[in-house]
């Protein structure tokens, strides 16, 4: 079969995914950075502005609450997620039956839609019928009940253990593959070695796995600036932008303001400060080398 | 504690006791953890077939009656039946568009070489890292002058689009593990290209392709930003946008709220049950792109 018969059937191939991909995943980006420099609402005349949304944009205190809000969650993955998951990868590498099975309890919520996690969640913060206080009550401990959900101060913490509950069957996966990839040969030499329990962990099993923690770290990273999904469903960025992230400001803005121009602003700002954080985790990690 | 005390035969007993008291502790904490990570869903469940009455006076005991009426409500009255109706032809189209896109993208990048391959890898890539709800904005505007905002052609196209890089990676990792002897043999006695990729590729990669329908499946099952914002006609929602409907204002059937939540995650659970293993290792790989 000749070279021409080959290029063709490469163009064709590729042509259709290529194409599609483009044009919703990548064109899209630059769409909202070019609107982003227009005052719109949608209909009608878009009006030309320059950069004056950036400018208010930095001097919008919504917005830098909003990335507080999302560093906290940031924060939140990778010293919440990624410990519990090392945790319990540690305990559950093995393969017996009931390892299996708790694996897989940790890993459900990961198959469920964030609507309903969402939902589940709220009823377990719910102020009459919720388990939270429920649980609190019959521990004598009911002076400790809170709004959960609805006093700003604390709501958005409220919404971390939701987040963590998602995510952490993931990161255990992630984390059992690295540890069940660590040759045997090193087990037997720490026995041999009389390197056991504590020891063992921290100076062999940590270190040959540091390369997966890392990752880990960034796929939090990423994976948190992404929540919208569960913001919404639970608390849609109240009360009052207590619980705001990026996303949902992105998403009110647009939708329910109708500033489309300013929308635009805020999701080109989610896409630079994605790619400024995940390049600065990859930078940091890389140099530990 | 010195090496030697450490092997002395004295000390075994020692360090066993220590080790035993830990390995408790960690099973005790771990068999509580699990009963707590899944008591959720568990409570959801067995919420859903209570009356509203029980399940506002006991929301934690086991329903006196197991009411089937919320769910038949929830499927009728409250379009449930509508909505699974409309995320099973979603997530199928999706599945399918995704599985013959990614299929041929990863039998060129898998086989062949040529100029731009590196630049196409890149292109995928790179995709990855571009926060979706980014694209929010611009798709609304893009489908609404396409005219195909509430249709299902507004989420077929972006579902396939997102899962191609995930699907892209899980199939050219595969297919390079296949001996290229394969389809040799099949070129040197003239079959096409295309021949070769229907004939053989496809049915060879089975399952990897079975990995990738079930990711595409459950993400297009469980979406919601997108469904969200592109879909507004009561009659086309989704699952999981229905469903959040239950979550606006003044909602206090809580029974209906739960039958229709458990209805929607039943397949996702199905799936999940009796693919353990694939979804697994499925979603880290597409976590985990390398």
């Amino acid at each position: 079969m000749n070279s021409t018969t080959v290029k063709r059937f490469i163009a064709v191939a590729l042509a259709p995914s290529l194409i599609l991909y483009a044009l919703f995943v990548f064109i899209p980006v630059l769409w909202s950075a070019f609107y982003s420099l227009f005052n719109w609402s949608g209909i009608g005349e878009a009006s030309f502005i320059g950069f004056q949304n950036y400018k208010e944009l930095l001097g919008d205190s919504i917005f830098w609450h909003t990335l507080g809000n999302n560093v906290v969650f940031v924060l939140a993955s990778v010293l919440g997620q990624v410990p519990l998951a090392l945790f319990l990868a540690i305990i559950l590498y093995k393969s017996n039956a009931i390892q299996r099975f708790l694996r897989a309890a940790v890993f459900m919520p990961m198959v469920l839609s964030t609507v309903v996690i969402g939902l589940i969640w709220n009823y377990v913060y719910h102020p009459q019928i919720g388990i939270l206080n429920f649980v609190l009550d019959a521990l004598h401990l009911s002076s400790l009940k809170m709004e959960w959900l609805s006093d700003p101060d604390i709501a958005i913490f409220s919404l971390i253990p939701p987040l963590v509950w998602s995510y952490v069957g993931l990161y255990l996966i992630i984390f059992i593959s690295a540890l069940q990839n660590i040759p045997g040969e090193l087990d037997d030499a720490a026995k041999i070695d009389g390197a056991r329990g504590f020891t063992k962990l921290f100076k062999i099993t940590l270190p040959m796995i540091w390369g997966t923690i890392q990752v880990a770290m960034i796929l939090c990273i990423a994976g948190s600036l992404k929540s919208f999904d569960l913001v919404y469903i639970m608390t849609r960025g109240g009360p009052a932008h207590a619980t705001e992230l990026l996303a949902t400001y992105m998403y009110n803005a647009t939708f329910s303001t109708y500033r489309y121009g300013y929308g635009s602003t805020i999701s080109t700002a989610i896409v630079i400060i994605s790619l400024l954080l995940i390049g600065t985790s990859q930078w940091l990690t890389s140099r530990k080398k | 504690m010195s090496k030697i005390a450490l092997h002395s035969p004295y000390a075994a007993s020692g360090t066993f006791t220590m080790k035993r008291i830990a390995y408790t502790i960690g099973w005790i904490f771990i068999t509580i953890y699990g009963i707590l990570t899944i008591y959720p869903l568990f409570w959801l469940i067995i919420s859903a077939f209570k009356s509203n009455a029980q399940f506002f006076n006991e929301p934690f005991s086991l329903p006196n009656q197991w009411v089937f009426d919320n769910f038949i409500t929830a499927w009728t009255t409250s379009k449930m039946g509508i909505a699974f109706r409309n995320s099973t032809i979603v997530s199928l189209a999706s599945l399918l568009f995704t599985l013959l896109l990614s299929g041929l993208t990863s039998y060129v990048l898998a086989r062949f070489n040529f100029r731009l391959k590196g630049l196409t890898m890149l292109f995928f890539v790179v995709g990855m890292l571009i926060p979706i709800h980014s694209t929010l904005v611009p798709l609304f505007i893009l489908m609404k002058q396409l005219s195909i905002l509430n249709t299902y052609w507004a989420l077929i196209l972006p579902y396939t689009a997102f899962a191609l890089p995930t699907a892209i990676f899980i199939l050219t990792a595969y297919l390079s593990t296949i001996p290229k002897e394969i389809e040799e043999a099949a070129y040197i006695d003239g079959t096409s290209l295309w021949g070769v990729f229907f004939r053989i590729m496809l049915p060879i990669s089975l399952p990897a392709l079975s990995t990738v329908s079930i990711l595409t499946f459950l993400h297009s099952w469980n979406d919601f930003s997108f469904a969200l914002v592109f879909i507004s006609k009561s009659s086309l929602k989704t699952l999981p946008l229905a469903v959040s409907n239950f979550a606006d204002g003044f909602q206090t059937d809580y029974s209906l709220t739960l039958a229709a939540m458990t209805l929607s995650v039943i397949p996702s659970i199905v799936v999940f049950l009796l693919f353990q293993e694939q979804v697994m290792k499925g979603m880290t790989a597409g976590a985990v792109k390398g």
